[in-house]
């Protein structure tokens, strides 16, 4: 009984403390995340994340007419090695774990009124998503993510390198 | 053989030895996922073992779960109440991970940020490793004399 008791003191406080540090803390999460690949990227939502839905590209190929006008820059967010082993032709690699030793090189080549879509794996890969909101908060004004990634791209027998 | 046992069961200092790796390793595991609960949820939803809803509730309380057993065991503060959630948090941890090996359930994202978190090899030298946790908090468990350096204990 006494040990039921302590049990549920450690639990208690830890529910307690995990719900108010997840409150204030800058990189809490929402409650329920979005875990539908057919609804879009699976991510954990951040509590205070914009809709990224209308940033949303699902239909590859509307992402392809946007490729074929000529206008779109692909920006492909995976990892170096990843873009090496293929990408989407004529797409330029900025890995979201490198953005902060990179931007600076992307700013002065990129206007920042340039259309652009983003790409990483798939539905089950966020780094497009987050990659298009670092992008958006250096003034990139038209970003979009194309949700299926370079797996889709590929699977439709779209252009690559 | 049975005396050897015992004797492993009666150290004091082997307790408590155990009793701060246990908790050591726990303030390392929750650190990351106290950081970035995201990733941590989506290391969850790779696992593909929980429903939706529960995902993110997991991956907001269990780092917090981890960290207050952590320190309850090295400040040896309802040690043995401790040592049961972290027991019970390993045999859970080793039956997904072993469910996934058994069944081939590889998780790879493509995520630059989780890069090689679900892979078979590291799966099974977590289990190995969980393995390995599981018997110090058995040792910790079974211990019934009064413990080293604990601020409150019931024995």
């Amino acid at each position: 009984m006494q040990t039921l008791k302590e049990i549920s003191i450690i639990t208690g406080i830890s529910v307690i403390v995990a719900f108010g540090f997840n409150y204030f803390s800058p990189n809490g999460i929402a409650l329920v995340g979005q875990w539908d690949t057919s609804r879009g990227v699976v991510t954990a939502l951040k509590k205070n994340d914009v809709v990224m839905d209308e940033l949303e590209i699902g239909d590859i190929s509307y992402a392809k007419a946007l490729y074929d006008t000529g206008n779109v820059l692909f920006v492909d967010a995976r990892s170096e090695e990843a873009y090496h082993d293929g990408h989407i032709k004529r797409a330029v690699s900025l890995p979201v774990g490198q953005y902060d030793e990179q931007i600076d090189t992307f700013l002065e080549l990129y206007d920042l009124d340039r259309p652009m879509i983003t790409y990483c794996s798939g539905r089950t890969c966020e780094d497009s998503l987050q990659l298009a909101r670092l992008l958006m908060e250096r003034g990139y004004m038209n970003v979009s993510v194309m949700i299926d990634g370079f797996p889709g791209w590929e699977a439709e027998g779209y252009p690559i390198d | 053989m049975i005396k050897h046992i015992q004797s492993i069961l009666r150290n004091s200092w082997l307790e408590l030895a155990a009793r701060w790796i246990l908790g050591l390793t726990f303030i390392y595991a929750s650190y990351n996922k106290v950081l970035a609960p995201a990733d941590f949820a989506k290391i969850i939803y790779g696992y593909d073992l929980f429903p939706a809803p529960a995902i993110n509730l997991i991956a907001i309380v269990l780092p917090f779960l981890e960290l207050a057993v952590a320190l309850a065991l090295i400040c040896g503060i309802y040690p043995r109440s401790a040592v049961i959630i972290v027991n019970v948090l390993l045999v859970t941890f080793i039956g997904l991970v072993s469910i996934n090996l058994i069944r081939g359930h590889e998780f790879n994202c493509g995520c630059f940020a989780l890069e090689n978190s679900g892979n078979q090899a590291s799966s099974l030298s977590t289990v190995l490793r969980d393995i390995f946790y599981l018997a110090l908090g058995i040792q910790v468990f079974l211990y019934h004399q009064p413990r080293r350096w604990c601020i409150w204990q019931t024995v």
